[in-house]
């Protein structure tokens, strides 16, 4: 067969004569195939299926690896992290407050020490000290204070304090002239001399704040909240999106226009005022629905948090725009072909159409559509915690860490800046995923 | 074009409606009063108050009050933050101040942007296109909070360049605002740009200006740059829109007394005439821009037609 097919080549006449002259075959001209023919016939390598084949596409794509595999580590330091850490995120830990998430060993805290009393003398005395010392110091020589000046002598050891003498050393000049180096992570010292004294302390890797809570379990718990929010939002948007566009698209005439207009109404609404004004709106009315009973539905409140449940709402109201368009404009291409008609022609009702054959046919889109979503909520939501009308205590998450932050800004740095970098590499690697997600399930795009 | 016009225009006022709506009931879905405070009155002062701002009559009742008054431009007067003045002088004194901040940071964010798109386009798969896109890609996946404190952080305070705090009228405390919200306009805008760049660079009349002899340049910066414009307008309107929403970060961080940080405010101290007229003002102002930018694309490109739908 092969050669004969070869004599047509390079004419654009179909060769026939074969074809034709197979009328006249009698019916001894067959044979049924030996075993071995059989076998030759099984492929000999498993059909590679759509995702097998985009997973082979995506692995080659370097940028989208590192991305998913920075991500996980950051995934596994927010889900699994906290339970390796003794402290909770809302513990306040006495004794423990406003640490940096660096120390110095006793020794060296003891030679601080007297390296200020050395060089500031009584300077370093509290105002009740330096008295005491100046009244033991006349009574030595006989005389007694007058009230002015023990007075004066307060006033001294206060100022000295404070800062106000002018060659008063500071403890970072101590540390800087003897050349003491500090020692990651942070400790109280409380738990310094717990762990000289052989107990097992666990640091405090990124600090604590004002009220002594232990920032890196807030910023994994943060994370977490982060992540989580991404998700459902994104899911959210997909369930809402993926039905309104995909009626909208099949049925098209005018439920396809009435829908429209409701959507473009919708995407001209400023989304950022509404959704400020949603969350601000849904917070307090979940609060009073969960502490209205014992029911199923209040138990999911409390699980979750009221300020999450309302800013999926929220996300979820505002969000699905985009995605019913682009579902309805692939199903607008997709119901005009062959397999829909046949489909239809064997009574396949309208549902079992969308769900079983065009819903499938887009799955490239919806998925990366659906995956683009989850890093766009986590910054929405880090901007709303970050106002102040997101996600709120006992709660946290990264956006109301760094607004918390904030505040000590000058001095503490670190605060808003960990919870920060963080959020802006999980958002980062969870876009170039997406990139390259989109790249894989849908080579036809790639540019 | 009248017809296509017409159509928006009342869309538009449409939207603008649902808006004033759906503002009015979410507000008032919001627990608490305006008349909370750390001495709560007592509930004939309550009720007194209630019946003097005419919040003790049914919602829809006072909606409709809200509509007709604001049909006639009068948007009422502030009931808690700045007491009986009224909400559009308050308006007016507060948009400017964020208006400012917001036209430097677009303008800044589209002059450096989209010369950034052509060079990425025009050096493409060199080391000056990956640099960008690694800068780009980082921009768009900074919020603008992190990279305001940032600026705020590295730049602002006793020794460094920039004032800590903001002094209206003084040039110096405008740059970092104006850097920290162009930022992402500025690289989402490189990105559209470089991307309707290598689309117009694929067409045949450029092949032609190929052909016919044209210099690189000229032929990027002449012939493919007006075509790939198109795009980046439509972008434009709703960055607009983005701008003055990345607002209301920019002006917390900075404490600018904008627009922004008074709508925020006003949520909070639940100053009912004050957040309505906030948010139509916003809301009015987005959608306005979002009309124009339509328009505009439209005799832009006279070959799109915006009546027969997307596809």
């Amino acid at each position: 067969m092969a050669e004969k097919k070869k004599a047509a080549f390079g004419s654009l006449q179909p060769d026939i004569e074969d074809i034709l002259s197979w009328n006249d075959l009698p019916q001894g001209a067959f044979e049924s195939a030996t075993a071995a023919e059989r076998e030759s016939f099984i492929q000999d390598r498993k059909s590679v299926s759509y995702w097998k084949d985009a997973w082979r596409r995506l692995r080659k794509n370097t940028v989208a690896m590192v991305a998913m595999v920075i991500f996980l580590l950051i995934a596994l330091f927010a889900f699994v992290g906290p339970f390796f850490v003794p402290y909770t995120h809302s513990q306040q830990i006495r004794g423990s407050e406003s640490l940096d998430p660096w120390h110095y060993s006793l020794e060296d805290q003891n030679r601080i020490s007297a390296y200020l009393e050395e060089h500031n003398g009584v300077g370093l005395m509290n105002p009740d000290e330096a008295v005491a010392h100046a009244q033991a110091q006349a009574e030595a020589e006989g005389k007694t204070l007058s009230r002015a000046e023990i007075a004066r002598i307060r006033a001294q050891a206060t100022l000295n304090q404070t800062g106000g003498g002018e060659d008063r050393k500071t403890a970072e000049d101590a540390v800087k002239e003897l050349g003491i180096k500090h020692k990651p992570f942070g400790y109280s010292q409380a738990e310094l001399e717990r762990k000289a004294a052989g107990e097992d302390v666990f640091p405090h890797v990124f600090g604590t704040d004002d009220l002594g809570r232990d920032s890196m379990v807030r910023i994994m718990v943060g994370a977490r909240v982060s992540i989580i929010v991404g998700i459902c939002a994104a899911l959210l948007v997909l369930l809402i999106g993926a039905i309104y566009g995909s009626v909208s698209g099949y049925c098209g005439g005018t439920v396809d226009a009435v829908m429209q207009r409701i959507v473009e109404l919708i995407y001209s609404i400023p989304e950022v005022l509404v959704i400020l004004l949603l969350s601000a709106t849904l917070k307090p009315g979940l609060d009073e629905f969960q502490n209205s009973g014992n029911g199923p539905l209040q138990s999911l409140v409390t699980l979750l948090g009221s300020n999450l449940i309302s800013m999926f709402i929220a996300f979820g109201m505002l969000y699905w725009v985009t995605m019913s368009r682009i579902i309805r404009g692939q199903i607008l291409q997709l119901k005009q072909q062959e397999y829909v008609t046949a489909a239809r022609a064997l009574g396949a009702k309208g549902g079992r159409i969308i769900k079983r054959h065009l819903l499938p046919n887009c799955i490239g889109q919806i998925v990366t559509t659906t995956f683009l979503q989850i890093p766009s909520a986590i910054f929405l939501e880090s901007f709303l915690s970050f106002l102040g009308v997101g996600v709120s205590a006992p709660l946290t998450s990264l956006g109301s860490i760094c607004s918390e932050g904030l505040a000590g800004l000058s001095s503490y740095p670190y605060r808003l800046f960990i919870p920060a970098a963080i959020l802006s590499v999980m958002i980062l690697t969870l876009n170039l995923f997406g990139d390259g997600l989109r790249d894989a399930l849908d080579p036809r795009l790639k540019k | 074009m009248a017809k296509y016009t017409l159509k928006r225009v009342l869309m538009a006022l449409l939207t603008l409606f649902v808006v004033a709506c759906i503002t009015f009931f979410l507000m008032h879905a919001i627990p608490g009063n305006p008349w909370l405070s750390e001495k709560t009155p007592s509930e004939a002062v309550i009720n007194a108050l209630n019946e003097k701002y005419g919040l003790n009559e049914p919602l829809i009742v006072q909606l409709g009050k809200y509509l007709g008054n604001l049909l006639r431009g009068d948007l009422g007067n502030s009931i808690k933050m700045q007491k009986n003045r009224p909400v559009l002088d308050i308006i007016l004194e507060m948009f400017p101040v964020s208006a400012q901040v917001g036209v430097v940071a677009i303008l800044w964010a589209v002059l450096v942007g989209v010369p950034l798109g052509c060079l990425a386009a025009y050096r493409r798969g060199t080391w000056v296109d990956s640099l960008l896109r690694v800068i780009c890609t980082i921009g768009i996946s900074m919020p603008g909070f992190v990279v305001a404190t940032m600026l705020l952080h590295l730049l602002c305070g006793t020794g460094k360049p920039f004032p800590a705090l903001f002094v209206s009228g003084s040039l110096a405390s405008y740059v970092l605002p104006c850097a920290a919200l162009g930022f992402y306009p500025m690289c989402y805008l490189s990105r559209q740009t470089r991307t309707a760049m290598l689309d117009a660079i694929n067409q045949e009349y450029i092949k032609t200006a190929r052909a016919k002899g044209l210099k690189n340049k000229k032929i990027i910066f002449k012939h493919a740059l007006r075509n790939a414009l198109i795009p980046v307008i439509t972008y434009l309107g709703p960055q607009i829109a983005f701008t003055l929403c990345g607002g209301f970060v920019v002006e917390t961080v900075f404490s600018i007394p904008g627009l922004g940080r008074y709508f925020i405010q006003s949520i909070q101290n639940r100053d009912y005439p004050l957040i309505m007229g906030t948010t139509l003002f916003l809301a009015a102002f987005i959608i306005v821009m979002n009309l124009l930018v339509d328009l505009a694309y439209k005799l832009v490109d006279p070959r799109i037609n915006l009546t027969k739908g997307e596809n």
